[in-house]
């Protein structure tokens, strides 16, 4: 390998995760449906429960998770996910949920305490683990 | 599916370019594309110019910045608004920085199911596919299902005439590999940014395409009533081969306008 090739190699290795992060910031790319201001990303929890019904649309796919909460206490969460397009643009199926799943989901809270959030991540029966979308982000518990 | 994607590809090339060398024969020697006559809607400008197609918006989220194509148009700038709206579109847009902080984020047209229009529409939330027809330009948006169409080479209608709706009534011819579009008929309650506008607004676009691959859109809007002169934008888009576009019906809506505070709120619960 010559030299100007390896500077070259160098100068990508520098220049483009510098130009990618610049570019996130600045292109002001479409999010979503609306902001995500609802939800609290910094403080995601994780729930495993059984899945009541899993509604693939527009705006949004949603879960209905019944799920026992740090207290013990079994509730019925609202999972909010991206839509049917970037869900399956990720890999997503619109049957590959169904009622009666054993699922796990990390979710970012609601703000407003209610049992709903956002889907960070979700782990199939089968082990199988889907994100929801880069608008969404990701998960930052495991 | 590989082999099939590969051997669909070969196959709308080779159509594309039978079609362009079928086409550029009526040109009678001149580039088909050179001076597409007036109300000509046999044109031969559409196929050559490989708008057709599926695209993002570029770069994506999630994506890099490709050294290989130009550097990505910069973030829209704030609207040139007259003094008497300027402070309260800053009111307006720090009330919503604040709601946002708060948890409690706009109910917008948008959040409500309503497409977002033009310009904004050009954005490019989701895919966007391209069809280039005789006579006409039609671009799709995924979300919401958006449909614009360009008629090529046509007189635009009078500004007072343009029924006003959310892509309004857009003309367009080809300036070499250029293609300039002008929109006018934009209905008031539709709004970029949540900038305000009158009936006189018009839309100016320059549709490049850099390669094969990449193209932009140089918006410019004009509006005397609102602006002081023209808001210039650019948006860049990348090829998205084989896909296939979605549909998009909004019929599933769980958002809803809180009473007490005017911002989004998600319905819990069935």
């Amino acid at each position: 390998m010559t030299q100007s090739v390896r500077d070259r190699r160098m100068l990508r290795r520098i220049v483009m995760p510098l130009c990618a992060a610049l570019a996130v910031g600045a292109a002001g790319v479409a999010l979503a449906h609306h902001s995500f201001a609802m939800f609290d990303s910094d403080h995601q929890i994780k729930l495993a429960g059984t899945v009541k019904s899993f509604e693939w649309a527009n705006p949004h796919v949603y879960i209905e998770l019944n799920a026992t909460d740090a207290d013990g206490t079994s509730k019925d969460y609202t999972v909010e996910c991206a839509n049917p397009g970037i869900l399956n643009r990720i890999g997503w199926k619109f049957n590959m949920i169904k009622p009666g799943d054993k699922i796990t989901v990390i979710i970012a809270p609601l703000k407003t305490g209610e049992p709903g959030g956002l889907l960070k991540q979700v782990t199939l029966p089968d082990g199988r683990k889907f994100a929801n979308g880069a608008p969404a982000g990701k998960a930052n518990i495991q | 599916m590989l082999q099939e994607m590969r051997r669909s590809a070969r196959g709308e090339r080779a159509a594309f370019i039978v079609t362009a060398l079928a086409l550029g024969m009526t040109g009678a020697g001149a580039p088909a594309w050179a001076a597409p006559s007036k109300g000509d809607h046999a044109a031969p400008t559409a196929a050559i110019h490989g708008l057709t197609g599926t695209w993002n918006r570029y770069p994506q989220l999630d994506e890099g910045v490709d050294p290989k194509l130009p550097p990505p148009p910069p973030p829209v700038g704030p609207p040139p608004l007259k003094p008497e709206y300027k402070a309260a579109w800053e009111t307006q847009q720090k009330a919503a920085h604040e709601a946002d902080a708060r948890g409690e984020p706009a109910f917008t047209d948008y959040v409500k199911c309503l497409p977002d229009g033009m310009p904004a529409m050009m954005l490019g939330m989701f895919p966007m596919e391209v069809l280039q027809t005789p006579g006409q330009v039609t671009i799709m948006q995924e979300a919401y299902n958006q449909v614009r169409r360009i008629y090529l080479n046509e007189k635009q209608i009078a500004i007072e005439d343009a029924e006003p709706g959310y892509w309004g009534h857009s003309v367009g011819h080809w300036e070499g590999d250029t293609l300039i579009v002008d929109t006018v008929g934009i209905k008031e309650s539709v709004r970029f940014r949540n900038t305000p506008h009158s009936d006189q607004m018009r839309i100016h676009e320059r549709i490049h395409m850099t390669t094969p691959d990449f193209f932009e859109d140089q918006i410019t809007v004009e509006d005397p009533a609102y602006l002081t002169g023209p808001w210039n934008f650019t948006w860049a888009y990348k090829r998205l081969p084989h896909y296939k576009m979605l549909e998009y019906v909004c019929d599933s809506n769980r958002e809803y306008k809180d009473p007490k505070t005017g911002g989004t709120r998600l319905r819990i619960g069935h």
